[in-house]
Order: structure tokens, then sequence, then C-alpha cells
């Protein structure tokens, strides 16, 4: 890489770290001539977080808990954290994943008063009885809308097929029955447990400056040291066998859904380069540019949302291949044909650069906006990377790598179907004729 | 953002936009919209945007896309009201990031231009065997209506309520015209648009002498095209009408509801302000009655927001219901609706929702889809074009009357629920 061209991009990332005594990681990017500030506090706490060790004692969670926790978070003793950010014009929201809880906003106006509701909010935790069955109605329905969308009963069913226990096979949002046990001890474990500042990572990008955002972390009692959490995460065994191959229910949809889903050896925690590796390898075979994506549009097997996706959580990897088409079996077996291709004869090398040049361009993309660019940091910094780390690793994976990492990835003896075949009340072209 | 007319109906609006690492050139194409193209206007886009007669290939397109390291060349159809809104857009990094020196903003204008002003042609019409494949992508997309529940039940009530109205016509295309759609059609569709429509040059994020390049460029593709633009559609309202409720069944875990309201005659630009503040104060915001009352205090609906579209005087409410409580729902969303304007309002509440407002639209300018959004439906809604900091002097301005002057003329049209079978009983 040239050298001025280094300095180009030292600019554009120019994010700033710093571990509190807290044990916190603050991440901050400036970003001059912008209005608004972005800010994300992130737990490693996440769906998949249902057994662990706290102190001395076990703690086991039903299904749901750490998204109830993400919506009891915005209230407390003195009310509801969005009346409370109303009073600065802040734009919050949060949401949670299968391995991490988000809690952002954005604001353009009184940035230290909406920093004082968010961590006020994440660091003084509240529930009783009567707040906790409050929230049960809502979710239930957030849970109802979920289950009437054919592409993450999909994913879902895939997760149901390719795992015996391990705890991603749960929507992230539980079922009704099991936010129904949700009690306060069990959230305020979860608390003591994973939003522990040493858990933590609060990243900030915009109309501020890192000493802004540690003032805000003193007024909260952040800068001060804490004793070290003695949490550990407990995990089932989880063989590399399948827990079914195949899995099909019908839904209210057009055509047949479809997905082919991998189980892989889990990666270490940390390591991003393997999941950036896979990430390749799944575009040179399915992306935009590969032989196999161009025949399956032209013939008509399926539509432009056909993909592929790497998903990577603690004790958990998968390849998973989507999409929708009147003959899925047919789809399968082509991707199938081109996996062996590709494995025997190694990724197309103009392919795999092309979507390295790609990936480059989309961490400078995501350095444009103070969203993108405060998520972004986050996501790393979660995993213990930095922004510059990533554009470095990327620079270093090879199409040999690739080829390399082919040979013990994608194997069919590890591979699950699922079908979400269409119940025959769709609508066809000719009722909505009849309609008009 | 600077504008200026720089041929009959051909607008130049320019922004350096310095701070972004990423520059963007559109060309946006407007004309009314017309029921007898409606589906060749839908096809288009997939057409044009899989290869144009430099780079015919789809697959070798997508490849010279991601040696620009993952530029993006969308093209795309948004329906406004009575206009049809077809966009070419390419967006990429900035030339100081290229690792080789590329010129690489000179290379997008060219695909731009390429895509929009020079298609693959075979024989003076679209490539037959390209056109007959996007059918079948176009025909899937429009089968698929029913997969995204909201989407769908959104786009029955608006069907409902539109009617035979010129904003009624089916943007997306009609299912049922799409296998006789020939490349003829589709090609004459397409040298209609160039000729009659407005057309909006935005380009952001390029230095002066970048821009001056890509306007001249476009100018010159101009010279070749017989053009006579056709003024932009106006702004409507639809009647008012006795409520017109309508329920469809299907196998779902969670119902659907959709209610329409009318103004009764067409938003005034300069009552903006107050039909944004009105909205957020009904459901637009975290801080509205639907979503305080519906949602929160009484557990009616998971989600339950209103929007409203200025193209035709429109409000939309949608919200995901229990199947039980859809009928509790409509009430309570009316309800909520009638206490804004006969009841209180109280000072607070509204200048929460102010404040919310304000906040929003100073990070406008925060990106380049913030900026090109804002101005280019400023420039479509017709009258003066405000930048974010003269709505933002409009906004501060609003009063409590003038916020209930806009709810009370907003009448509910249709109410249009998607549920499960049994469960509608009593609806």
């Amino acid at each position: 890489m040239l050298e001025n061209k280094q300095t180009v991009l030292e600019q554009a990332v120019a994010d700033q770290w710093k571990v509190l005594p807290s044990g916190l990681t603050v991440i901050v990017r400036p970003m001059p001539g912008y209005s608004g500030t972005h800010v994300i506090f992130a737990t490693r706490f996440g769906s998949i977080d249902r057994d662990f060790r706290l102190e001395d004692r076990e703690v086991h969670l039903p299904a749901g808990v750490a998204h109830f926790l993400e919506h009891k978070m915005f209230e407390d003793q003195d009310g509801d954290a969005f009346a409370k950010y109303a009073k600065t014009g802040a734009n919050a929201n949060a949401f949670t994943s299968f391995d991490r809880t988000c809690y952002l906003f954005t604001a353009t106006q009184q940035l230290d008063e909406s920093l004082d509701v968010l961590l006020g909010m994440v660091t003084h935790p509240y529930f009783t009885e009567q707040t906790i069955a409050k929230e049960q109605g809502i979710i239930g329905q957030e849970i109802k809308m979920y289950d009437d969308n054919p592409e993450w009963r999909l994913i879902t069913g895939l997760f149901e097929c390719l795992y015996h226990s391990h705890p991603i096979r749960s929507d992230i949002a539980g079922t009704v029955e099991s936010i129904a046990r949700i009690t306060p001890e069990m959230l305020y474990d979860s608390c003591r447990a994973f939003y522990a500042p040493g858990n933590m990572v609060l990243a900030a990008a915009g109309n501020t400056t890192m000493e802004q955002i540690l003032a805000a972390c003193a007024r909260h009692g952040l800068m001060e040291p804490r004793p070290e959490g003695r949490v550990q995460r407990l995990w089932a065994p989880e063989p590399m066998t399948l827990a079914a191959t195949e899995k099909t229910l019908t839904m209210p949809v057009s055509k047949p859904c479809f997905g082919v889903g991998f189980k892989e050896e889990p990666l270490a925690s940390g390591d991003l380069r393997g999941e950036a590796l896979y990430d390749l390898i799944c575009s040179c075979i399915v992306g935009g540019m590969s032989p196999l994506y161009r025949r399956l549009y032209d013939e008509g097997l399926v539509n432009p949302d056909f993909g592929g996706e790497v998903l990577r959580v603690d004790g958990c990897c998968c390849i998973l291949f989507t999409g929708e088409s009147d003959e899925p079996d047919r789809v399968k077996q082509l991707l199938l044909e081109e996996i062996t291709r590709v494995r025997t004869q190694g990724v197309d090398r103009e392919i795999f650069t092309l979507c390295k040049n790609e990936k480059y361009g989309q961490l400078i993309e995501n350095l444009e906006n103070v969203e993108d660019s405060a998520s972004q940091m986050a996501d790393f910094a979660l995993s213990g990377q930095t922004v510059a780390q990533q554009i470095t690793m990327l620079a270093g994976l090879t199409a040999e790598d690739a080829d390399a990492a082919l040979q013990r990835i994608l194997s069919t003896d590890r591979m699950a179907t699922m079908y979400i075949l269409p119940d025959g009340t769709a609508p066809a072209a000719e009722d909505e004729e009849e309609e008009e | 953002m600077e504008r200026t007319l720089i041929a009959p109906g051909v607008h130049l609006s320019c922004d350096p936009a310095e701070k972004f690492n990423r520059c963007r050139i559109s060309i946006h194409f407007a004309f009314p919209t017309k029921r007898e193209t409606a589906t060749a206007h839908a096809l288009l886009p997939l057409v044009l945007e899989r290869g144009y007669a430099d780079c015919p290939d789809m697959t070798q397109l997508t490849k010279k896309l991601a040696k620009l390291y993952g530029a993006d060349l969308t093209v795309d159809a948004r329906p406004m009201g009575c206009s049809h809104n077809l966009c070419v857009s390419v967006t990429g990094i900035k030339d100081k990031f290229a690792l080789e020196g590329e010129p690489l903003t000179r290379e997008y204008a060219a695909i731009a231009l390429g895509a929009a002003f020079h298609p693959y042609l075979v024989e003076g019409v679209f490539d037959p065997q390209a056109v007959e494949i996007e059918k079948q992508m176009l025909k899937k997309a429009l089968e698929d209506e029913i997969n995204e529940k909201r989407i769908y039940c959104m786009r029955q009530a608006n069907r409902e309520f539109f009617g035979d109205s010129p904003a009624g016509v089916r943007q997306e295309g009609y299912l049922e015209e799409v296998e006789g759609l020939t490349s003829r059609q589709l090609t004459e569709a397409y040298r209609e648009m160039l000729r009659t429509a407005n057309i909006e040059l935005m380009v952001l994020g390029c230095d002066a002498q970048q821009t001056a390049a890509v306007r001249e460029a476009l100018l010159a593709e101009l010279a070749a095209v017989d053009r006579v633009p056709v003024p932009l559609a106006e702004n409507i309202a639809m009647p008012r009408q006795q409520p017109l409720y309508k329920t469809e069944t299907y196998d779902m875990v969670q119902a659907k509801l959709c209610m329409l309201f009318t103004l009764g005659e067409p938003m005034k630009p300069e009552e903006l302000a107050a039909v944004r503040l009105a909205m957020a104060l009904y459901g637009g915001s975290v801080t509205s009655r639907l979503f305080l009352n519906v949602r929160e205090r009484d557990h009616l609906c998971y989600y339950c927001s209103s929007s409203f579209q200025s193209f035709t005087g429109s409000m939309a409410v949608n919200s995901g219901v229990e199947h039980a409580d859809a009928a509790r729902a409509r009430q309570a969303i009316l309800k909520e609706l009638e206490d804004l304007c006969t009841g209180e309002i109280t000072d607070e509440e509204l200048e929460d929702c102010r404040r919310g407002l304000l906040s929003g639209m100073s990070g406008v300018e925060d990106s380049l889809g913030g900026i090109e959004s804002w101005y280019y439906i400023e420039v479509l809604r017709g009258g003066r074009v405000q930048t974010p900091d003269q709505a933002r002097d409009a906004l501060r301005a609003v009063t409590k009357e003038e916020v209930r002057s806009i709810l009370r003329r907003l009448s509910l049209s249709v109410s249009y629920l998607l549920t499960k079978e049994d469960d509608h009983v009593g609806e």
C-alpha cells in the first residue's frame, strides 16, 4: 500500500481508544463537519448467553432474557427513558442479537444530557414483578410478528436442524411461554454477570470528543475501578453432527423458500479473519460475479435475493445459503456441484480479488456517516479488534487461504435443508384480476 | 446545495460535500404516471440496471463495479403520488481512497450516463433475451408481495383508497401484463421517458471540475434527444368518502391493520411544517399518542405509527395487532385522533415532538442519502425548495392550533385488515 494512501486511511479511520479503570472500553471518532453524534453502549450479552456461573452458583435462563432485559432497561423508578430522551431531542433505540445487546442514540443537541440518559439507564437497572408482567404482552406481540416472516422462520428452522443443544436454536426474543417464566432475579443476575463495565463497549462517532465522552463516564462512576466479575459461561457439548437433515413447514407464501445450511467448526473468539475468509468464499461461490449466480438468474431459478452468509458466535459457526425458487432441489443440486468444482479447481482468482476490493470499499463507506461509523467501531471492539486491523487483515487474505479453507468447510456430511412451502392461500394472478 | 436550470426541464443540484468518503452521481427522471405504460416503466429499472451498450453483460458490469471498490449502480423507481420517478445512480468511494490512483469519479459518471442514455439494444430495441429474464424477475417480485404481510396490507389498502385515480396506478406493475410486454413496448416507454421527463442531475461529493464535467456530459447526451418536457404532476387529494372496511384472511400469527385518511384537498406547501408536527404528535414518533397510548399503555399493537404523504394529502396508520384486538385497536386509533382534535394538547408533549423533529432535521446533511432525499423531495413537492435550516425555522413557528387544524381535516376513507379466518367476526 502506498505510504500516502496509508495516511489517508489513517485520517479516515481516526478512532481513539481508551480502557477505563472500571474496565469499560471507550472508542471515539470525532468527525469534523458533522452535526450529529451517534453513541452505542454495547454489552457482550445476547440470546445465546443462557447458562452461566455467577460467583458460586449456576444460573439458567429461559429463552429471550437478553432481549427482554433490553426492553426493560428503558424503564426505571423515575419513568421511561424515551420520555427523558424526548427532553433532549435524541433519537434512541436498542437491539439484541445472538451475542450482544446494544443501546444507542443519535443526537444533534444536548449530547451531555443524552449521554446521561443512556449511561444512567444501563447502569441503574430496575425491575419489579409488575413491570415485567407489563412487558410480556408487548414482547409477545413482537414474537408473533416474526412468526409471520418467512425469512426469519427459514433461518431459525436451519438452526434447529444444524444444532442439538446450542442456544442459537432458540429465537432471540424467545417464545410467549419462555418469557412468561422470567423473574426480576433472572434480570438482576444477568445484569451482574454481563452488564459489568469490563464486558461492555461505549462507542461514539460524530460531533464529539474523547474528553466529552470521558466526562460523561466520570459522571456515572465509570472511571472508578470495579472488582473483577466472576462469570463463566456454561456450554452444553455440541457435537459436529446434525440434529436433523431436513425440515419443512408451510406458510402463506407465493413460492417455496429454501435454505441450505452447513455446520462448521466454531471459530476461536476474536477470529475475525476466519469469518472474513468464509465470507469471501461465499461471494466466490454464489455472489453476483459467480458463474453459478448467473446461471441460476438467467434460468429463472432464483431471484436477486439468493445469497450466502456466514454466522458465527461463541460455540457456533455456520454457512447458510437462502433464497426462493420454484425448484429448490435443483438449486441445491447446482449449488453442491459448484462447491465441489470450486473446491477442486480453486477459487477464481479474479473474483476473489474483486470481492476483496468490494470489502475494502465497504469499510471506507462505513466510516462515512455517524451511525455506521459508531456501529462498525463497536462491532469490531466487541471482538477485540479495530477498524484499522480489519483493513490490514483483509489485505492479507489470499486465494490460497480460501482454497485451503474450502478443503474443510461446506461438507455435505454437515448439511441441512429447510423448506417453506406455500400453504395455498397466497393469491394468484387470476385472483387479482377477479378482484378488479 | 446549489440548484440551477441547465436546459429546459433539466436542473443540476450539486454539493461538494467534502466531509464524506464517497461521492454520488444520480439522474432522476420524473414524469406523470400513466396506466398504459405502468408495467413497462416498472420493468425498465431492472433492464437498465443489468448492463448498457459499453458493458452489456450483467456479470461483467458487476465485476466492473467491484473493481471500483464496490461502487453501487442502482436503477430504481419510486412512486410519488401521481409522478413516476426513475433514478439512475452511482455511488462510490472518492478518488483519494483508490489504492492504485484510479480516476474513480470519472468512471462513476460514465457508468451512470451509460446506464441512463446508452442501453444495450439489439436491432433498435432492448435485448429481447435480457427483457425475458427480467420479466420473470418482475413477476416473482409481484407474486412475492404476499410474503411481507405489512407491505401487502398497505398496498391493498392503497388500491382501495386511490381506486382509478392517477395516484392509484400500480407503479410496481401489473402482474397480468408482464408476460405480454415486448422489447419494443419497453423501448418505446424508455424513449418517451427520455423525451418527456423532468430531469434532476444530482452531483454530491464531487469538486467543481468533476461536477462541470458531468454536467457537460449530460447536456451532450440530451442534445441527441428530441426533448419535450411535460410539467410535473400536481399534488392531489382524494375526496372524502364514507369509510370502507375490508378484511382479507390468511393463516397468519399477527393481524395487520392499515387505515388511510384523506385531507380532502391537496396539501399546500406552506402547511408542511404543521403536518410534520401533527404526525410527530399523532403517531410518527416515540412521543406520539399512538406510540405512548395505543402501544405502550393499552398494549393493543406491537407497532402503530402514522405517516403523511404530501403528494396525495393522505395519512396512513399502520399497525400489527392481535387478531382478537383488531376492532379495539381501530377504535383506539380513531379515538386518539379525535382526542387531539377536540381535547387538550399539552405544551410539554408538543415541545417534546418539536424537539425531536428539529434534532432529526439537524442531522439531514450528515449523510449523502439524507441530502439527496431531502432536496429531491423538496423539488418534487413543488413550491420553494427549503433547506433543512429553513424547515427548522418554519417548524419552530408552528402553533398548537395549526396542528389541530391539520388533524381536524383528516377523515378516514379505508380500513384494511389482514387477519386469520374466524377472527374477523364482528369486524
